[in-house]
């Protein structure tokens, strides 16, 4: 079956092989394939075996070589969330990173009912298993992991509530806490005093409780000015506690909070 | 060997169904369905029916054989569910194609575009009437056969350029280009090797030709011719290396792009029954056909039915070797493949005639014993 291959123009002289080498050294390497794969070719045939079982022990390492163990199937894989509910603070910061919008921020009971606490859902019939939610995650409560079945009947049946994931959670798999090493956020929530009213909105919705609305000295105005209408309250954020969330700029009604760094 | 021949089978089955239809008849209709000519029709048309069973499910077989071979080569395991080891795959695609919509695209001309693979099919499957599988399982020895088959084979450009014409579909148009000048060009190389096969069999009938073979194969004498031989089929059978007509990433599907359904199912079919008949036609003329080598127990050749058994085992050992050159070949350029064709093909193909020609005006090999005279 070895027939000669043609030269083709234009090959630079110096890389010229010989033209029966094209033909008989593919043919080789085909032919140890074929060898090699004679007795197990590695497909594993899914639904009927699985890399964890452990009858793949051995076969499978993960990044660093170490075999993988029964029930892992690589540790940093991305796959089903599991939620810790009691540590989530409800920041949103899930919901806003998620390039897919499919986070969706639902009540969960146990907040009070002024303030009520308010979870992810995930739509994985959107979701692309980015990763950038649990990234975001500032308490660390949303992480990936090696669950990868969410075949499902019904597109309903894809939405997973904070109940299920923290199901997922409760159940122990092993977890990929993806945490990109980042440079501090020297960011800050900076106030502009003079537009502040002292509307408490942002110290209610902080999710870290790290503002505190102290109390200011009432100024007196310069003649000809009109007075601000404010309670004399001005929040000031604790910003060691502070998950840069931007919850508070959202919710100030003045719009007088905003990013930077303070001198 | 066991003395049934394929005639005396059908001849078998058609008297004793005649018996027995007969049966409910009065006397002048009895005897004139049981007479010598009723019984041949029937018999004829039976043998035509086993001849077309055979090789569809032979040529789905090889569809099912190259899915096994190509996952092999891949790393993987080919068609595994339906049926054994997936060996009912194949049908149940050709069910899922069969319930499939046939249209033509409306601007497409209906004579061409419907005759097209209808004609690719039927000349595609008459060459297994003439091609003998072992002594006697062959449609009648005609002096000529391996012409006929030869002929019978290169219609093949016609109907393909016939379709892709009617098509109106410039990929389709462009691969029908191709086709035909890819099969015409390398027509020559393989008629110029069957002649070396010719010179030293002294015989164009097929069984002849094996049966010349019984003290060596020709495959070594005229190894030059053999490789021409099944470098111009792979080119016939436009597989992998010559699959310009195909071309995907080119031309979408080649010449049978707006071929769905179940007229795709024809076409696809038919190549298969080509890449069957090519196998066949290699085994019959350079591997002894149905024969093994004198020095092989006789056990293993006296079983009933051994012939077939072992030329379908070497036909499909040689497609299994044209799996092979698809699972390791690139697809080669037009001009490769014609230069390929014309400058290296058929120069070897001219040094094999002469070689055989050599071997048989010696006559005698000193190792391998002596070939028959010329004639015959
Ligand atoms: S993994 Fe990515 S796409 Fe999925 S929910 Fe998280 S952020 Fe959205
Ligand atoms: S980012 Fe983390 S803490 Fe914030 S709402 Fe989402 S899961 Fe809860
Ligand atoms: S950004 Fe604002 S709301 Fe969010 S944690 Fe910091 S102070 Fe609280």
């Amino acid at each position: 079956m070895a027939e000669p291959a043609p030269s083709p123009p234009g090959e630079a002289p110096g890389t010229e092989e010989k033209p029966l080498l094209w033909v008989t050294r593919p043919l080789a390497t085909a032919a140890r394939q074929f060898a090699k794969s004679l007795w197990r070719p590695s497909t594993v045939i899914y639904p009927f075996e699985r890399l964890e079982d452990p009858k793949f022990r051995g076969e499978v390492a993960v990044a660093s070589g170490r075999p993988i163990g029964v029930g892992e199937i690589w540790d940093n894989y991305r796959g089903v969330h599991a939620l810790n509910i009691n540590t989530c603070i409800s920041c949103n910061l899930c919901a806003f990173s998620c390039p897919d919008v499919c986070i969706e921020m639902v009540t969960v009971p146990g907040g009070d009912p002024k303030h009520p606490k308010k979870c992810p859902q995930i739509d994985y019939g959107k979701c692309s298993f980015c990763g950038f939610c649990s990234d975001a995650c500032p308490e660390g409560c949303l992480s990936m992991t090696t669950r990868y079945e969410l075949t499902a009947h019904k597109r309903e049946e894809m939405v997973y509530s904070p109940a299920k994931m923290f199901e997922v959670y409760k159940s122990k798999l092993p977890m990929n806490p993806i945490r990109v090493e980042r440079p501090k956020n020297e960011d800050q929530i900076l106030l502009d005093p003079p537009i502040c009213i002292g509307c408490n909105a942002c110290a209610r919705d902080c999710p870290t409780q790290c503002i505190t609305m102290l109390d200011i000295p009432k100024t007196t105005p310069k003649p000809g000015e009109k007075v601000p209408k404010r309670i004399w309250k001005e929040p000031v954020i604790n910003d060691s506690d502070c998950v840069r969330c931007g919850t508070c700029i959202s919710v100030c009604p003045k719009d007088c909070l905003f990013w930077g760094t303070r001198q | 060997m066991s003395t049934i021949t394929l005639f005396s089978a059908s001849d078998a089955i058609a008297a004793f169904l005649l018996a027995h239809i007969a049966y409910v008849f009065p006397a002048p209709v009895k005897g004139w369905i049981t007479s010598g000519d009723v019984v041949l029709g029937l018999a004829s048309l039976i043998f035509g029916v086993i001849l077309l069973g055979a090789s569809m499910i032979n040529t789905i077989m090889l569809i099912w054989w190259e899915r096994k071979l190509l996952g092999r080569f891949m790393d993987r395991r080919g068609a595994m569910h339906v049926g054994f080891a997936g060996l009912l795959q194949n049908f149940a695609d050709g069910l899922k194609l069969f319930r499939k919509d046939t249209f033509r695209p409306s601007k497409a001309d209906s004579l061409g575009f419907w005759m097209s693979p209808t004609a690719y099919m039927v000349t595609s499957v008459v060459i297994f009437g003439i091609l003998p599988i072992s002594t006697g399982w062959n449609g009648g020895s005609l002096p000529l056969t391996l012409l006929l088959a030869l002929v019978i084979f290169s219609f093949a450009p016609l109907f393909i350029f016939l379709g892709a014409w009617a098509s109106n579909n410039k990929y389709a148009l462009i691969g029908g280009m191709r086709s035909a000048a890819q099969m015409i060009a390398y027509e020559v190389p393989i008629l110029l090797a069957v002649v070396a096969v010719v010179v030293l069999s002294g015989s164009f009938n097929l069984t002849t030709i094996v049966l010349e073979q019984r003290n060596y194969w020709f495959w070594a004498p005229l190894f030059l011719a053999l490789i021409v031989f099944l470098t111009g089929m792979l080119a016939e059978m436009e597989r992998i290396p010559f699959d310009l007509p195909e071309a995907e990433a080119e031309l979408v599907e080649g010449w049978n792009t707006e071929y769905g359904g179940m007229l795709f199912a024809f076409f696809m079919l038919a190549d298969y029954v080509r890449y069957l008949v090519g196998s066949i036609l290699v085994v019959l003329l350079f591997l002894g056909g149905w024969t093994l080598p004198t020095y092989v127990p006789s056990a293993l050749t006296s079983f009933p039915l051994a012939g077939i058994f072992w030329f379908m085992v070497k036909a499909y050992l040689v497609f299994g070797g044209f799996v092979w050159v698809r699972a390791s070949l690139p697809r080669i350029r037009t001009d490769q493949l014609l230069r390929l064709g014309w400058m290296r093909m058929v120069p070897l193909a001219l040094l094999s005639v002469v070689l055989a020609a050599l071997v048989v005006a010696a006559h005698c090999l000193p190792v391998l014993g002596c070939v028959p005279s010329m004639g015959g």
